[in-house]
């Protein structure tokens, strides 16, 4: 895969575009949040990786998958209402 | 300076490091000190700046430079040759007032040339509750002795007043003193080997040679910094105490050589003693900053450069006195631990170059249980469980988290054996071992925690007291990256088998699972509880955090995992999709079982929605 | 033991990672030495190579020296061996259910930093425990359980046991099997009962339980020590087994004694039992050397240096005692056996040279260009400067007469290399680059010994300077005076340090009881816990064919301040069995050592003190002949002077001329005054300004301030 890699799941295409790493599918202009453009499963983090997960009641995964292979691309642990976490990459 | 001095130079100056901790552990001969080596020693400039940081607990390297500054701008025109200055005002440099810097001035020919500064978490300060940890308390001032700057040796000479007014002030004295005394031996022995480093190659060429030494740093750093991406990343990182949920959120900024540490949004102060003054906040990030940035770097004022903290006054990370702060290095520090581990993995794992240096978090919440009482020798015992040093590795990009694995604050912890935390407490173990299913599922997972459970056994008094000081049982501190999930979250509980016994019911004294136990197992959280009677504790700490899609793990790696009881069959099939069959990977069904989960992937709304 | 007929040859061996050294001598002859290239995993034609060697020397071929020899003297490297290959068993491990992550989990972090220099601990991310010995899916956890005190609270479970090694050797295929379980040193009841049970059921599988190999507190270090012996174990009785075999093949029919890693020797069916025991013998050999040539020097206090290609050890002897390491580790494994203390850094002749690439600051070690292709001089393809190279830049080696002449030096390759490699991106020119090469490796060394006489509470200034190995001779001169020490010996087995080590030693048994006790406690308390070893030890060293005159039965005690963790060995002075006076002059000499090794004012007498471990140290006095020294001549060493040369000379700041000795030329009585370098058939000794060399009665070199 081409690009200017910004996070482990991520790059930067020539169209300045950030794209998957894994596909390419494209999500968003560079420079830009691009959470927006990724799907979405925001659930209880209690039980999500086994059974040690079960005092997590309160607290959600959010797992932001790419829309065109599926890669899960980000985690975030987030109390409901709670705003993405934004991580913007200048390259 | 030519290159061959500066090289015979430094490295004298990183023995004369190790000298002083090797007397510090001699001195001291307590179990924290050198078992878990909660301890640092290190070197500071004429102007307090930090020259050489020793392998301790790194959040204390920048907190000593504040304890020079401020006795260098309290006591200026009063520091004499052979004096030794102590600090624990976590509203002046200090961590929590357990943690008390000695901080003595080094003079060569009559002029004061450099500094040694040195920390023991001292037996006992005083504070509500033995040991200093005090959840209940609700301001400063019940959190034991607290010094702005005091003089406590001159010239070479022990002001007796001053030691008899501290000793007088804490439980167990002679423990005490003996804290002191290591490391006014420690700063002893770093002035003399200064002062044997400076008769042979000269004062001057020895402070070019230590102002180079910084300034490399500094260019090294910078160089490394411009290596890395502009950019900006986020951390958000909860944690509950009692009826409180706060947050700590981070920005970190980095542009061109230059980074910035932006708390801002993050909660109130608590009214609990988890809180950050300043300074803890500013070591806070500096303890993952230079095992994770600085790995080929000599720690010290270069790298502090081009670096920039905002945290909001009031805040959880920067507390207004006189909010109470006696569990900050079990509380807020370790949320500052791990935002900064997580911003600074991002920037790592934006670039090619070094992506490899980029890890998950470990160990997020630092759990600690301490205990009080007396022991089966009718002695009184006061300490720490030494599991929390057992800790758990976050997941890296090329390898899993380490099971067990330690923490990146403390880079050379250890947890006792159970031998001799039982030849030391009242207590017996019912089991302790690494937990399955605890590190975050990745492509490479977080190392798994540990889970023990202890009961009371030839107690004097029937049993004996600990405390819990909370967070991380709610939220998952340990953030997995690129796509790994959190580490589980830590759990204690207070198995009530004295009720149980007492309602006719047999209780097993030998479970070896949570779930073998006999009393009903009571979460519990925060604050001091007994030990007694046929009532367990049982306690399970944070996983590390995961990394990459679990859906990329390779299956023989899971089915490994599975072999050796580090991640259960049911995890496999749900979280990675592998799926077993006779103890092999069943290839096909777990084809899939992934086709089929990234099928619901797809499935999932877009987040704009 | 005593000689037998006509066999009057003392033989020692010792196989080393890279060379395999024979010493030997007998009553009336000089010392001669043998060396030959080891040659695992076959160790034993090494042996058989070097002892050729030595007989050489001494005209007569190797199976007549052999059946002239009445005691063969053996130290071997080949468990390390095992350890560094993971050639060792497939091996499992049963331990207390509930505990069964004892030995994976190495005490948290331990595993993954101990062993690691200190720029690899600041860089805890690329860090990562050693694959262990026993993987988790090997381990099983059986029902039992004892504590604190001995007492059994839970009994062991017979049928689990069984079915643990039924399905460990049936399914897991497992071939040694190690049993840990807590607490087993104060009671090892149901060990041993596993232990019967294995042998019913699995008598081919090797066994080793904790409460024999290692009696100690400490489950996770205990554990690691039985997985080592066991992983080890058939590879090390194998070995003894097949070499003692092999001499009496060859018509030695005397004792085989092997070396342990405490510095004494074991008959040959001990050995094989104890495979821990042989790690690191060599080293531990070598400072017993150390002690034996101090002994007939009458020097009792001694900081020995080893510099071989690789590594640079030190030993401390203090008072003619040696401390036992606190926490050894075998590649990144932690063991607890009675093992002298020897540190190393890696720094040594192959040392590579280089600049850090981000700083330009230059630096020695501890990568190592080892023996081959080694360094560039040898003109071996070597293509990294080493330390060695620098020797010859600063003018210490000569190019003609390296090794007696068997390698000519190649020293226009080697300047070549370091000038491009060295001084050019320095922007010095090559001498004053390789003058400050040569200052950084002996800073490092100074700095490292400084800091282990710091550890032990000891001021370098009253200490003698032992130099063995290869490259000592070259920088002890330098290092050596900034220590300060008394003096410097070079000696004349410089090269075969650990093989004359073996020259010196004892058999010795290491007994010890694990057991707290308040100090003082009732003296006929302290003889009841001792009289068990006592007798175990007696009827040992009899069945070793020991007289009671050749016996000697040492003492010791460790103490420590309640709630205080350093425990501090403390020699019984007098010996046993002890009386009230002996009890309360322990407890005094505790505290003597005690504020010796830990500082004025660390005492901390309020919780009072308190005794953990008895120890008792049994000694088989092995009679052998003495070694002879030669007549004194005078002072004048004219008669060997070979030369004159630029030198680096420290105290000009440079490179000076000095005169240059041929040692094979020199006599007992010369005194070579500095500068000047003295060449030997396998190394070089340079004797700065201000210093002057004297050859002794036994040809060791002896090196002292004017
Ligand atoms: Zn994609």
């Amino acid at each position: 895969m081409s690009g200017t890699r910004i996070s482990a799941t991520l790059v930067v295409n020539d169209d300045r575009t950030i794209a998957c790493m894994a596909c390419g599918h494209a999500l968003g202009p560079a420079g830009e949040p691009w959470k927006k453009s990724a799907r979405l499963d925001e659930g209880p983090m209690q039980g999500a990786g086994g059974a040690p997960y079960s005092n997590a009641e309160r607290v959600l995964l959010r797992r932001f998958f790419c829309p065109g292979c599926g890669a899960l691309l980000d985690t975030e642990s987030a109390l409901a209402g709670d705003p993405f976490l934004t991580d913007i990459v200048r390259v | 300076m030519d290159a061959i001095t500066f090289s015979i130079i430094r490295h004298r100056l990183f023995r004369v490091i190790d000298e002083a901790v090797i007397t510090l552990k001699h001195v001291s001969g307590s179990a924290i000190t050198n078992e878990g080596h909660d301890l640092m020693v290190s070197l500071y400039r004429a102007d307090g700046s930090l020259l050489m940081g020793g392998v301790g607990f790194l959040h204390h390297l920048t907190s000593a430079a504040e304890a020079c500054k401020a006795v260098i701008r309290r006591f200026e025109g009063d520091i004499g040759e052979g004096d030794v200055f102590l600090t624990n005002c976590p509203y002046t440099a200090a961590l929590h007032t357990s943690d008390i810097y000695l901080v003595a001035p080094i003079h060569h020919d009559g002029r004061l040339v450099a500094w040694s500064a040195c920390f023991v978490h001292v037996y006992d300060i005083g504070a509500m509750v033995p040991g200093g940890f005090s959840p209940d308390s609700r301001d400063i001032f019940t959190e034991g002795f607290s010094s702005p700057g005091i003089k406590l040796v001159e010239g070479g000479t022990m002001r007796r007043d001053v030691m008899d007014t501290l000793l007088n002030m804490v439980r167990a004295p002679e423990m005490v003193a003996l804290d002191l005394s290591s490391m006014i031996a420690a700063n002893n022995v770093a002035r003399e080997r200064m002062g044997a480093l400076i008769d042979k190659y000269g004062a001057e060429p020895v402070d070019e040679a230590c102002a180079a030494l910084v300034d490399q740093s500094e260019t090294l750093f910078r160089k490394r910094l411009r290596e890395l991406p502009d950019g900006r990343w986020e951390a958000r990182q909860y944690f509950d105490i009692e009826d409180e949920t706060c947050r700590v959120l981070l920005a970190m900024t980095k542009e061109g050589d230059e980074l910035t540490f932006d708390f801002t949004g993050s909660s109130p102060q608590s009214h609990y003693g988890i809180n950050c003054t300043y300074w803890a906040s500013w070591g806070g990030f500096f303890a993952p900053l230079f095992p994770l940035l600085c790995y080929d770097i000599t720690w010290n004022d270069g790298v502090l450069r081009p670096i920039k903290m905002i945290a909001p006054e009031g805040s959880v990370v920067n507390c207004t006195r006189p909010a109470p702060v006696s569990l900050a290095t079990v509380g807020a520090i370790q949320s500052v631990n791990n935002a900064a581990c997580t911003c600074i993995a991002k920037m790592l794992s934006a670039s090619e170059k070094y992506a490899k240096e980029a890890t998950a978090v470990w160990h997020g919440s630092h759990f600690a249980i301490f205990m009080f009482g007396l022991n089966q020798r009718r002695q009184e015992a006061i300490g720490i469980l030494t599991e929390t040093f057992g800790g758990a590795g976050g997941a890296r990009t090329w390898a899993d988290g380490i099971d067990v694995g330690g923490e990146i604050p403390n880079p050379i912890g250890r947890m006792a054996n159970v031998e001799t935390t039982e030849a030391t407490f009242p207590v017996r173990y019912l089991f302790r071992r690494a937990r399955p299913d605890t590190g975050g599922p990745g492509r490479w997972r977080g190392g798994n925690s540990i889970e023990f459970a202890l009961v009371q056994h030839d107690s004097p008094e029937g049993g004996i007291n600990y405390v819990v000081s909370g967070k991380g049982t709610e939220f998952s501190m340990s953030e997995g990256l690129g796509g790994g999930y959190a580490g589980a979250p830590c759990a204690y509980r207070w198995v009530h088998n004295n009720e149980a016994g007492e309602a006719g019911r047999n209780v097993n004294p030998f479970p070896t699972e949570l779930d073998e136990m006999t009393g009903e197992a009571e979460t519990i959280s925060w604050g001091v509880f007994p030990l007694k009677g046929e009532d367990a504790l049982y306690v399970r700490s944070d996983g590390g955090g995961g990394f990459g899609d679990p859906l990329e793990r390779e299956p023989a790696r899971v089915q490994a995992d599975i072999e050796s009881g580090m991640v259960s069959e049911g995890v496999a099939a749900s979280v990675y999709g592998v799926v077993m069959a006779n103890g092999a990977v069943d290839e096909d069904a777990t084809r899939a079982r992934r086709e089929a989960l990234r099928a619901t992937r797809l499935a999932t709304p877009m987040a704009a929605e | 033991m005593s000689q037998q007929g006509d066999a009057r040859y003392v033989v020692a061996t010792d196989v080393g990672g890279t060379c395999t050294d024979a010493v030997l001598f007998a009553a009336g002859e000089p010392v001669r030495l043998g060396k030959a290239l080891s040659t695992p995993p076959d160790f034993a034609d090494g042996v058989l190579a070097a002892v050729a060697a030595a007989a050489e020397s001494i005209a007569i071929a190797t199976d007549e020296l052999l059946a002239r020899t009445a005691l063969f003297m053996h130290g071997s490297t080949v468990v390390d061996n095992a350890l560094f290959t993971r050639s060792g068993a497939r091996t499992g491990l049963i331990t207390t259910e509930g505990f069964e992550d004892t030995l994976t989990m190495t005490r948290g972090a331990y595993g993954r930093w101990a062993g690691l220099t200190e720029d690899g601990i600041k860089h805890p991310v690329a860090t990562d425990r050693a694959p262990p010995l026993v993987p988790g899916a090997h381990t099983r956890g059986v029902p039992e359980r004892v504590d604190y005190k001995g007492a059994v609270l839970r009994e062991l479970d017979e049928d689990a046991v069984r079915q643990a090694v039924r399905s460990l050797v049936d399914d897991d295929e497992v071939e040694a099997l190690a049993v840990s379980f807590l607490w087993s040193f104060y009671n090892d009841s149901h060990e041993r009962r596993v232990g019967e049970l294995i042998r019913e059921i699995a008598p081919g599988v090797y066994v080793t339980l904790s409460s024999e190999i290692a009696p100690v507190p400490g489950e996770y270090e205990r554990a690691s020590t039985t997985v080592i012996n066991a992983y080890a174990g058939r590879i090390a009785s194998d070995y003894i087994t097949s070499l003692q075999a092999l001499l009496r093949g060859r018509g030695y029919d005397g004792p085989l004694l092997v070396m342990q890693g405490y510095g004494g020797l074991l008959p040959a069916e001990e050995a094989a039992e104890r495979a821990v025991g042989m790690l690191e013998c060599g080293p531990a050999a070598g400072v017993i050397g150390s002690r034996h040539l101090g002994s007939l020097m009458e020097d009792e206090d001694i900081i020995a240096c080893d510099m071989g290609g690789t590594t640079f050890k030190v030993g401390v002897i203090q008072g003619g005692t040696i401390d036992y390491a606190r926490e050894p580790m075998v590649d990144r494994f932690h063991y607890v056996a009675p093992k002298i203390e020897v540190v190393s850094i890696g720094a040594g002749g192959g040392s590579i040279v280089s600049l850090d690439p981000a700083t330009g600051v230059p630096g020695v070690g501890p990568a190592s260009a080892g023996a081959r292709p080694g360094p560039v001089c040898y003109g071996l393809g070597g293509n990294e400067p080493t330390l060695t190279d620098v020797m010859l830049l600063v003018g210490y080696m000569d190019p003609g007469t390296f090794l007696g002449g068997t390698i000519t030096l190649d020293a226009e390759r080697a300047r070549q290399i370091f000038t491009e490699k060295v001084a050019t991106p320095l922007g010095m020119s090559v001498e004053d680059a390789a003058i400050g090469i040569y200052r950084i490796a002996a800073a490092q060394i100074t700095d490292l010994i400084h800091e282990i006489t710091v550890e032990r509470g000891l001021d370098p200034r009253d200490f003698v300077l032992h130099a063995f190995g290869g490259s000592c001779g070259l920088l002890c001169g330098v290092f050596g005076a900034e220590l300060g020490v008394r003096r410097i010996v070079v000696p004349y087995t410089a090269s075969v340090n650990a093989a004359f080590g073996l020259l010196s030693a004892d058999i010795v048994h290491e007994y010890s009881v694990t057991k707290t006790l308040p100090a003082p406690s009732p003296a006929a308390e302290i003889n009841e816990i001792y009289a068990p070893m006592l007798a175990r030890a007696r009827e040992q060293l009899a069945s070793e064919g020991f007289a009671d005159d050749a016996i000697a039965l040492d003492w010791s005690v460790d103490l420590r301040y309640s709630r205080q963790v350093h425990e501090v060995t403390t020699p019984v002075a007098g010996g046993g069995p002890m009386d009230e006076d002996a009890v309360a002059r322990l407890t005094a000499d505790f505290e003597a050592l005690y504020e010796r090794k830990f500082g004025k004012g660390s005492a901390y007498r309020a919780a009072g003190t308190e005794m953990t471990m008895f120890r008792l140290t049994a000694r088989g006095l092995v009679e052998r002949p003495r070694v002879e020294t030669a007549a004194l001549n005078g002072a004048d060493p004219e008669a060997a002077l070979i030369g004159r040369r630029d030198v680096l000379v420290e105290a000009e700041g440079g490179l000076a001329p000095a005169n240059i000795y041929d040692f094979e030329r020199l006599v007992p009585g010369n005194v070579v005054a500095g500068p000047a370098v003295i060449h030997t058939p396998i190394t070089t000794i340079v004797v700065q300004s201000g210093q002057s060399g004297r050859v002794d009665a036994y040809r060791n070199t002896i090196i002292e301030r004017d």
